[in-house]
């Protein structure tokens, strides 16, 4: 989400704290999802406050079968520094999808997107980051 | 294999399916899925996410955070709520089973809610009555009030009486015969509405031998004849004739 790990240590720690907090007071939130729903939240202020990407339309290229060869040659920062780049919702879209961790409905929940948007948003970002990769690693390399 | 067509709303769950297939609980993403499942495009898809993903795993995670990660887990398990509970298809189909013998049990509770000891000798014996001709009847002119008396004396037959709501009708003949069971059945026939007057002994309990007793009137009907029947030490009386409940019902509301 922010491309950057101490920004993104600090957040988690004052996270965890406030979570600590409630926990102690007994006023955990009854939003199963509220820590993530917290997370994404601070990263959003935060990112606000930092550098901003400059707003660029994004070439799409076609989805590659050497796509995922060539994503093996990435360093994870380098696509921490693709997502965090990416415009909002689009970044929180693509950082939730591709964690893993989340179910469809789950994913609809944090983003507050619908099916359609979050399809588009995703199917776009694909496209967008498989022209990357080929502009990053052109198939003469590949 | 090429993408079959598709319609905007399944391309759009096709864009976004989670490339984890535990991770689909949407079930028109499910059937979007099954649809494209064996197309190279989406193929291409899924082993692209899948490596992307596996980059994301590869991200090193600070030793404070994984200090926290082993004491916690981020995500609180789904918790079952009420309606969730609910809407769930096994739940569903349990109650809607539950309810249809729930359903059952109370049609059969009702239909024998008005069962009485006797009833299926009562029901024999309407049959009886139904097919009794003039003919086979010994002329009897008397109140029908009287018959008891002339059943215990000719025929020694024990509280035979036909009760007060039925005493005044006049009768015009009586019989005597013994039924399938060997049991003593007294019939009278009465000029009114040409009803007909059975009386029979109570059931007896198998074990003790002890009538089974039941208290208040209880209809029984046989092919278009209704009978009414009381049980009275021991004996059991009924008055029955052509028709429904509601010819019978006038004459017990006649004596309350």
């Amino acid at each position: 989400m922010l491309g950057d790990e101490a920004k993104a240590l600090e957040i988690f720690q004052a996270i965890m704290h406030e979570a600590a907090l409630r926990a102690a007071a007994g006023e955990m939130p009854k939003d199963r999802l509220w820590l993530l729903r917290d997370a994404r939240f601070r990263c959003l202020e935060a990112s606000e406050a930092g550098l901003q990407a400059e707003e660029i339309e994004m070439e799409e290229h076609e989805i590659d079968p050497n796509g995922p060869a060539q994503i093996a040659k990435l360093e994870p920062i380098q696509l921490a520094i693709w997502i965090s780049a990416a415009p909002e919702p689009q970044r929180t879209a693509l950082a939730l999808f591709y964690l893993d961790e989340l179910d469809h409905g789950e994913l609809l929940a944090l983003t507050e997107l619908k099916t359609v948007e979050l399809g588009k948003l995703i199917g776009d970002g694909r496209q967008e980051f498989q022209a990357w990769l080929n502009s990053t690693f052109p198939h003469s390399e590949t | 294999m090429k993408t079959p067509s598709l319609t905007n709303r399944q391309r759009m769950f096709m864009r976004c399916a989670p490339f984890n297939d535990e991770r689909i609980d949407d079930r028109g993403m499910r059937s979007a899925v099954f649809r494209v499942r064996k197309c190279d495009e989406f193929a291409h898809q899924r082993s692209f996410d899948r490596a992307v993903a596996e980059l994301v795993k590869t991200t090193p995670i600070p030793p404070e955070v994984t200090e926290w990660e082993s004491k916690q887990t981020l995500i609180a398990p789904q918790k079952w709520t009420w309606k969730k509970t609910a809407q769930n298809p096994v739940i569903v189909a349990i109650g809607i089973a539950v309810g249809v013998i729930a359903g059952i049990f109370v049609f059969h509770l009702v239909e024998h809610m008005g069962d009485f000891p006797g009833e299926e000798t009562a029901r024999k014996l309407l049959s009886v009555a139904r097919s009794t001709k003039p003919a086979q009847f010994e002329a009897l002119k008397t109140d029908a009030g009287a018959v008891g008396d002339l059943f215990f004396m000719k025929h020694r037959l024990e509280h035979y009486d036909v009760p007060p709501e039925f005493a005044d009708f006049r009768t015009i003949g009586s019989r005597v015969f013994d039924d399938d069971e060997g049991h003593r059945v007294a019939q009278v026939a009465v000029v009114e509405k040409h009803m007909q007057f059975l009386l029979f002994p109570a059931e007896k309990d198998a074990k003790s031998g002890v009538p089974r007793h039941f208290s208040g009137w209880r209809y029984v009907d046989f092919e278009n004849w209704t009978g009414v029947v009381q049980e009275h030490n021991g004996v059991c009386f009924m008055a029955a004739m052509r028709g429904g409940e509601k010819d019978l019902a006038p004459y017990l509301k006649k004596k309350d």
